[in-house]
């Protein structure tokens, strides 16, 4: 009894301070802002979606990328999917080890108003990395990226 | 000797137990939550009598209800599954319903039945005028829990319920051995005996897309015909066609379009496809190979589609096709910074040219992909929108 009640207590405790990801919510209103040029460096925002193959492995080169050069990249992640689907993004995030980046996902259960708002010239193919530069300038690749096409991401 | 806590401590060990769930709940991602939004994928069929048939989901069911006013009003919806199930029903994955010539209703949709990219092809059928359903059964004899999904249903000549979908069972097995393997693979299956069995799968291809809707139609011979997005050579995503033979015959699928798109990514937009009368291939299809575009052709397999037609540019997607003796309708959503618009173009002389396009209904809420329905001649779109379902009728101009 005494070591189910020893149980009961850590468990009380590792509940207490572990950090789930907190997911915002992503509305045809807040694209402007996502999309506002940084201070500095620049900021990528990745969009990804729970059915696509090839998004996770691009999120994880791409927190590789931002945590070797922190203080000029920021990282955000925005899944298509529905934000009605906040637990089954946040797993899928936490199992790619991406808890340290800000996480957002759609607030329309289709995601294609939301893509144009976005990027009217893409189809909503996934995953979609778009760079935001602190001058103003823009890039947006379509696809897994390659070891070529994330060096010439952060120069 | 053993230790006996005080009866306080014993009652008291359970209670925290169960106040402590939520907690550990939301620590873990809040994987409490449920998803309440209504999904958008809805599948809808005439019947021989002119009803129209809707299956959408709803709480872990699938759902049949049907109207005998042309949607205005419907029956109360009958739960297909009787036990809940994580049914995928967004996006390209949504429910399928079709109609048998004795009046039966097919039910089709794929389960998740784990966390992860898996899925079960599951199947039900009622014979009683959708009042019950049978109990579901899983499609493909493979019980692998690998990716399965997308999956199509047509009815062939002969009756033969016939069914199709993306697969991953190669890819995993390639990817545990440590060999490349481009994509999914294509698999089908069939049931000669009114969906009480499916035969045990065949695959049609390897190297399909992984994350596109498939698209399968059927030929005046009876038989059935696919047209879906394959991998062609280095993520190249142009499309296959190939007829499913049900009768132990080689299948030949061949590549049917050539647009030589190239990405690493899923393109979420599967084809559509309409055989006519005449054995005319009416298709449409989405590629970026020069940004993003829909078109219309009539497949030529092997060589590029004949009257190739850009229908759309950006904005432009989600497209199906109908026709129907010498007239063709194509119908696509087209989205803008306000909402979407069901937009149509027809053809009355088989496709060869078409009129202007014309937005025939729109949106400000999220809408589901357009799915062309016949009756009697006449062409109707089944629009699921998050307002509700709807059904428009088309008028050739």
């Amino acid at each position: 009894m005494r070591r189910l009640l020893t149980i009961l207590l850590l468990t009380v405790a590792a509940t207490a301070f572990a950090r789930g990801i907190a997911i915002e919510p992503l509305g045809p209103n807040d694209v402007a802002a996502l999309l506002k040029p940084p201070v500095r460096g620049e900021r990528i925002v990745m969009v990804w979606s729970l059915d696509c193959v090839y998004c996770e492995p691009n999120m994880r080169a791409l927190a590789k990328l931002q945590r070797a050069r922190p203080r000029h990249i920021q990282l955000v992640t925005v899944a298509t999917d529905s934000i009605a689907q906040r637990a089954r993004i946040a797993a899928r995030l936490e199992a790619a080890g991406m808890q340290d980046f800000p996480a957002r996902a759609y607030t329309e259960p289709s995601p294609a108003r939301i893509n144009f708002l976005i990027d009217p010239n893409w189809g909503g193919e996934l995953p979609r990395t778009i760079v935001i530069r602190a001058d103003g300038s823009r890039t947006a690749i379509s696809g897994e990226l390659t070891e070529k096409q994330l060096a010439q991401l952060a120069p | 000797m053993t230790y006996k806590p005080p009866m306080a401590l014993r009652r008291l060990v359970p209670l925290l137990c169960l106040a402590l769930l939520p907690l550990a709940a939301i620590a873990h991602g809040g994987q409490m939550d449920m998803v309440h939004e209504p999904a958008l994928g809805a599948g809808a069929a005439f019947d021989a009598h002119g009803r129209l048939w809707l299956a959408t989901v709803r709480d872990g069911h699938v759902v049949v209800q049907h109207s005998a006013d042309l949607g205005k009003t419907f029956s109360e919806p009958v739960q297909v599954n009787p036990a809940t199930e994580t049914i995928y029903a967004s996006g390209e994955n949504r429910p399928k319903l079709a109609t048998g010539p004795a009046g039966q209703i097919y039910v089709q949709w794929t389960e998740q039945p784990g966390p992860g990219w898996i899925g079960y092809i599951r199947f039900a059928r009622s014979t009683d005028g959708g009042r019950h359903f049978s109990a579901p059964i899983t499609v493909n004899h493979n019980p692998s829990k690998v990716t399965r999904g997308f999956d199509s249903l047509a009815i062939a000549g002969n009756g033969d319920i016939v069914v199709a979908w993306i697969d991953g069972r190669d890819a995993a097995q390639a990817k545990s051995a440590g060999k490349p393997y481009a994509g999914f693979a294509f698999y089908y299956t069939w049931s000669a005996d009114g969906g009480k069995t499916f035969a045990p799968e065949r695959k049609l291809m390897d190297h399909s897309c992984e994350c596109c809707r498939t698209a399968l139609a059927r030929g005046p011979d009876g038989k059935v015909v696919a047209f879906f997005r394959g991998v062609y050579g280095d993520n190249i995503r142009d499309h296959a066609f190939a007829v499913l033979h049900t009768d132990g015959e080689a299948n030949h699928p061949q590549r049917a379009t050539f647009s030589g798109w190239r990405v690493a990514a899923c393109p979420d937009q599967g084809p559509g496809l309409a055989i006519g009368a005449d054995g005319v291939r009416h298709a449409v299809w989405y590629e970026a190979s020069h940004g993003p575009a829909i078109w219309y052709g009539q497949l030529d397999p092997g060589h590029a589609p004949r009257h190739a037609l850009k229908l759309g540019g950006p904005g432009a997607s989600h497209a199906d096709v109908a026709v129907r003796g010498k007239t063709v309708w194509v119908a696509w959503n087209q989205v803008n910074a306000d909402g979407y618009a069901l937009m149509l173009r027809s053809s009355r002389d088989g496709g060869a040219h078409f009129g202007a396009a014309r937005e025939i209904a729109s949106s400000n809420v999220a809408v589901g992909s357009p799915q062309f329905l016949t009756r009697a001649g006449a062409a109707y779109v089944a629009w699921n929108t998050a307002d509700g379902f709807r059904l428009i009728p088309v008028e050739t101009r």
